[in-house]
């Protein structure tokens, strides 16, 4: 099976080949109209060959993915055949190279794949909830009039995405890592017609740039800086080679100054990690992409924006933990920026109206939980978090699509309501989500959520504890529980405010997934229930972790402490339900007051970043564009036009037709020629 | 002796090329020119190249040159130079920068060479059809096969050239 | 028999030469100016000639007689211009062929 496993990522990049090549003809559909229909049934025809040509690009795209996801399957039962260990060995992985990717001086790099216990995990969670979100997207995109190039950046998402977790050194990882930002800025750039897509995606590609920044720098420090066994450099970037303990402890006592500060190795390459991880997961200071990413399609948002692409910075620290574990002082600060950005976003999450923005903050504020716990050393945890997470908010994003394709494109909870009635089975399926989310027992999300809180306020066996996180996390916990109440409550409970729009149930091919998804929530926690610990044991020979004691007392607090505020979001806001219109404020407002208004306001950090860089940088670039460019770039360039132009009409006089002219011409260089042999 | 032939002759080559200069009918400049390559010829068989000699007369001053009559005759194009010099400064100074080439010709004959002169003994027997046609088919034999497809070239060129477009004449017929 | 110096025949060979040159750059009837040209090789023979004396090898004569191969392969094709050209335009002064100018 490991010489099938190039297929995983080929698949859907087959799909992507074949949907760009035929996916146009496909949509044209087969059928020639006789020219005496009447206008009507052309435009009906269209519609119904439209929705075919939808069907068969989509499920195209979806039957890639799904056959991708069978064969990680059957490679998960070939690793679960193996011996987890070989003496203290990793004994489940595979590192197949298949070809020299590029060669230069001492730089060799690999093109290969590291299938493991974290890496099959990833693409576990990659091609199957990638593929409900594929088939979801052709009921969700049937009216759209570009699906094809949707399903084709939708595919191609899925290569790069596989290529960042499968890959065996950091070269590939970069390779996915900047293919699913590119493919991010496509997607939320889709429809770019209009007027704030483009903007995000731009904003998107920008403050990943930073992050980007951080990962390359990192990259060239480990190229540079590792030390083999003998203390001769190492130059690989090949993860099994770095990241071998003989070789990734050198770090530890190379020193490099930076900025007057003393750094090991491994500190500043960890930093530098940190940051690449807080651009791609979304973290503080470089949160700020992700909600305005919300203007993509919805489907987008729940795959690459909540299940996949925000979590890469998760699975990088995972992937890259050795050199992370070298550096306490780097780990404290990534768990301090994970619990800053879950309670800050969660609290941004309580001041939103646009209900795709609301699952937005809330996606920031668990990948807080996720960093914050890969940060204190609950790699498995994290990671249990992020497959949970990935299930049960793709869920809600995929509910909440339901819900916006279904009353007529209207974002803005403000003008919903009562909607239960008319799409009972997205409320079903939203409800299981929205109690998975607020980690309500015995839903995936408690299982995850409990785990990383157990771990902060216990601590690791022999460990530090982390009291002060445990009660940040605890208090964004509740957080979250009341603004997914007050979602809930004004989405789908009370009037419907809005009596101008028709609201509709979705097609089956909508609410499949959601049902799907919604049984993974339920059953998310047998992942690694405690007691049995699958995920644990699955991950001990990679990570070395020992599975956490379950400890009842503290998750039973957590949980009642989110039923309480879940329940006093959802009882306040169906009793001040008629306070709440489009034109108004939150009545939260009312009590809340400034405070709340600082929630609306995103606590500032788009108006800082604003101030500080956006607008200085547009003054800048003004200035540069009408002095530097039209006066220094202009001038030289139509400086150089003109001399060439002045210098041709001066040598076309010497041009006058005349051969003896020519040949006096000649003579001039002969006797010069022969004048310098002469002279000399 | 032979100095005194060499001045005569000299002399003479560089009157009859003054004259087929200046000469303002083209047919005289022709005859001026055959002239020449005569009395060149003259000095070819002084330097000890009897065979060159022999084939400048019969090629040059002969064949080339009555090829030239035939093509003044056949254009009548002996006349001098007709219309005004649309050029106006081309003479004075194709004249002037003759005289400078002259000069540093003069020098390179007398400075800028330094070959020695050698006896007549060992240079007597280099122009004779004998030496010359073997080092023509021996060491040259490779450039000499390829005189003769150039030639064979320029024939077929020159009766492309001056061929009449068939066409064009049954028009005129 | 005392032989004239190589140096002279290099200098006669210059005024040739020069002759030759003038007379390309003055004339405008191209039959004359063609005619020059050919008392330019001539001279350049001469030249070569006298060296091949003065070095006592056969070299320069054969390349003198290559030339003269190749002055009448040049003769050749260029009179056959010169009628073609003469059918054109009904002139054989160069100045008259000059539109080809910038």
């Amino acid at each position: 099976m490991e010489n099938f496993i190039w297929l995983v990522p080929a698949l859907p990049l087959l799909g992507v080949i074949i949907n760009t090549l035929l996916g146009a003809a496909a949509l044209r559909g087969s059928h020639h109209h006789a020219p005496g229909d009447s206008h009507d049934t052309h435009a009906a025809d269209h519609g119904v060959h439209h929705d075919n040509g939808v069907r068969r690009v989509g499920w195209l795209a979806s039957a890639m993915v799904g056959l991708a996801f069978v064969l990680t399957l059957v490679m998960l039962v070939q690793l679960l055949g193996q011996e987890a260990k070989v003496g203290e060995e990793n004994g489940r992985f595979f590192d197949i190279t298949y070809w020299q990717w590029m060669a230069a001086g001492d730089l060799r790099i690999p093109f290969g794949f590291l299938i493991d216990q974290l890496s099959l995990t990833m693409m576990l969670l990659v091609t199957g909830v990638g593929f409900l979100i594929h088939v979801y997207s052709i009921g969700y995109m049937s009216h759209d009039p570009r699906p094809t190039r949707f399903f084709v950046y939708l595919n191609l998402f899925i290569v790069a995405m596989l290529m960042l977790v499968m890959g065996n050194n950091f070269v590939m990882l970069f390779l996915g890592w900047e293919g699913v930002g590119l493919c991010s800025f496509l997607l939320i750039g889709f429809w770019f017609e209009q007027r704030d897509p483009p903007w995000a995606a731009t904003k998107a590609f920008v403050v990943n740039r930073i992050g980007d920044f951080g990962l390359l720098m990192a990259m060239f420090a480990i190229w540079g800086l590792t030390k083999n066994a003998e203390g001769g450099a190492l130059h690989s970037l090949v993860f099994r080679e770095v990241l071998a303990p003989e070789n990734v402890g050198s770090l530890q006592f190379v020193q490099t100054a930076f900025l007057g500060t003393q750094y090991t190795a491994a500190g500043a390459i960890a930093l530098m990690l940190l940051l690449g991880v807080t651009g791609k997961s979304a973290q503080i200071p470089l949160f700020v992409w992700l909600p305005d990413a919300m203007a993509g399609p919805t489907p987008v948002s729940a795959l690459i924006h909540a299940a996949t692409m925000v979590t890469a910075g998760v699975y990088l620290v995972i992937r890259t933990a050795p050199i992370f574990e070298l550096s306490p002082s780097v780990m404290n600060t990534m768990a301090l920026v994970g619990v800053a950005t879950a309670f800050i976003a969660a609290t941004i999450a309580l001041g939103q109206y646009d209900i795709k923005k609301v699952l937005a903050y809330s996606t920031v504020s668990q990948l807080g939980y996720m960093v914050a716990a890969v940060g204190m050393g609950a790699y498995g945890a994290g990671l249990f978090h992020l497959l949970t997470h990935g299930i049960f908010k793709a869920l809600l994003f995929l509910g909440a699509g339901a819900v916006i394709h279904g009353y007529g494109d209207e974002q803005d909870m403000r003008k919903m309501g009562g909607l239960r009635h008319k799409m009972p089975r997205t409320f079903a399926t939203y409800m299981v989500g929205t109690l998975a989310l607020a980690g309500i027992a015995p839903l995936a999300g408690f299982w995850s959520k409990d785990e990383i809180i157990g771990h902060a306020w216990y601590g690791a066996e022999g460990g530090a504890t982390h009291r002060g996180i445990a009660i940040f996390l605890i208090l964004s916990s509740m957080l979250t529980a009341f603004y997914m109440a007050r979602q809930v409550a004004m989405v789908f409970f009370g009037e419907q405010r809005d009596k101008s729009i028709h609201a509709h149930e979705s097609s089956p091919l909508m609410i499949w997934p959601l049902i799907i998804l919604a049984v993974g929530s339920v059953l998310g926690g047998l992942i690694n229930l405690p007691g049995l610990h699958p995920l644990t044991s699955w991950l001990e020979p990679l990570l070395g972790e020992e599975a956490a004691p379950f400890h009842v007392g503290l998750a039973a607090v957590v949980m009642v402490l989110a039923l309480l505020s879940g329940w006093a979001g959802f009882t306040y806001y169906r009793r001040a339900e008629r306070r709440i219109k489009a034109t108004h404020r939150d009545p939260l407002h009312r009590w809340g007051g400034d405070f709340y208004a600082i929630f609306e306001e995103k606590w500032g950090f788009d108006s800082l970043y604003n101030a500080i860089v956006v607008q200085p940088y547009k003054y800048l670039s003004n200035v540069l564009g009408k002095a530097f460019d039209v006066v220094i770039i202009d001038g030289v360039v139509n400086g150089s036009a003109n001399l060439v132009g002045l210098t041709g009409r001066g040598l076309r006089t010497f041009q006058s037709g005349y051969v003896r002219s020519y040949a006096l011409m000649f003579l001039v260089g002969v006797v010069a020629v022969l004048g310098y042999f002469v002279l000399r | 002796m032979a100095t005194v032939i060499f001045y005569l002759t000299a002399i003479v080559a560089i009157l009859a090329a003054l004259a087929m200069v200046l000469s303002p009918n083209a047919v005289h400049s022709a005859l001026f020119l055959i002239l020449n390559f005569c009395s060149v010829a003259v000095l070819y068989l002084l330097l000890r190249a009897p065979f060159l000699a022999a084939v400048q007369v019969t090629v040059y001053a002969g064949a080339i040159m009555v090829l030239f009559l035939f093509v003044i005759m056949l254009l009548g194009a002996e006349k001098a130079d007709l219309g005004s010099e649309p050029v106006g400064w081309q003479k004075p100074v194709a004249i002037l920068l003759g005289i400078v080439l002259l000069v540093e010709g003069g020098f390179v004959a007398y400075r800028g060479i330094r070959l020695p002169d050698m006896t007549a003994a060992q240079a007597n027997d280099i122009g004779s059809p004998i030496t010359i046609s073997s080092v023509l088919f021996s060491k040259y034999l490779l450039p000499f096969e390829i005189i003769s497809i150039l030639l064979l070239i320029a024939i077929v060129g020159t009766v492309v050239l001056t061929r009449r477009d068939r066409a064009h004449l049954r028009e005129e017929a | 028999m005392n032989d004239v110096s190589t140096n002279a025949y290099v200098l006669l060979s210059a005024i040739l030469f020069t002759i030759g040159v003038v007379g390309v750059l003055t004339r405008r009837n191209a039959i004359v100016m063609f005619m020059s040209v050919e008392l330019m090789l001539n001279s350049a023979n001469l030249a070569l000639i006298a060296f091949s004396r003065a070095r006592a090898e056969s070299d320069g004569q054969v390349i003198t007689f290559f030339v003269i191969a190749v002055a009448a392969a040049e003769v050749a094709v260029g009179l056959a211009l010169l009628v073609s050209i003469f059918r054109a335009k009904q002139t054989t002064n160069v100045d008259d062929v000059s539109t080809l100018k910038g």
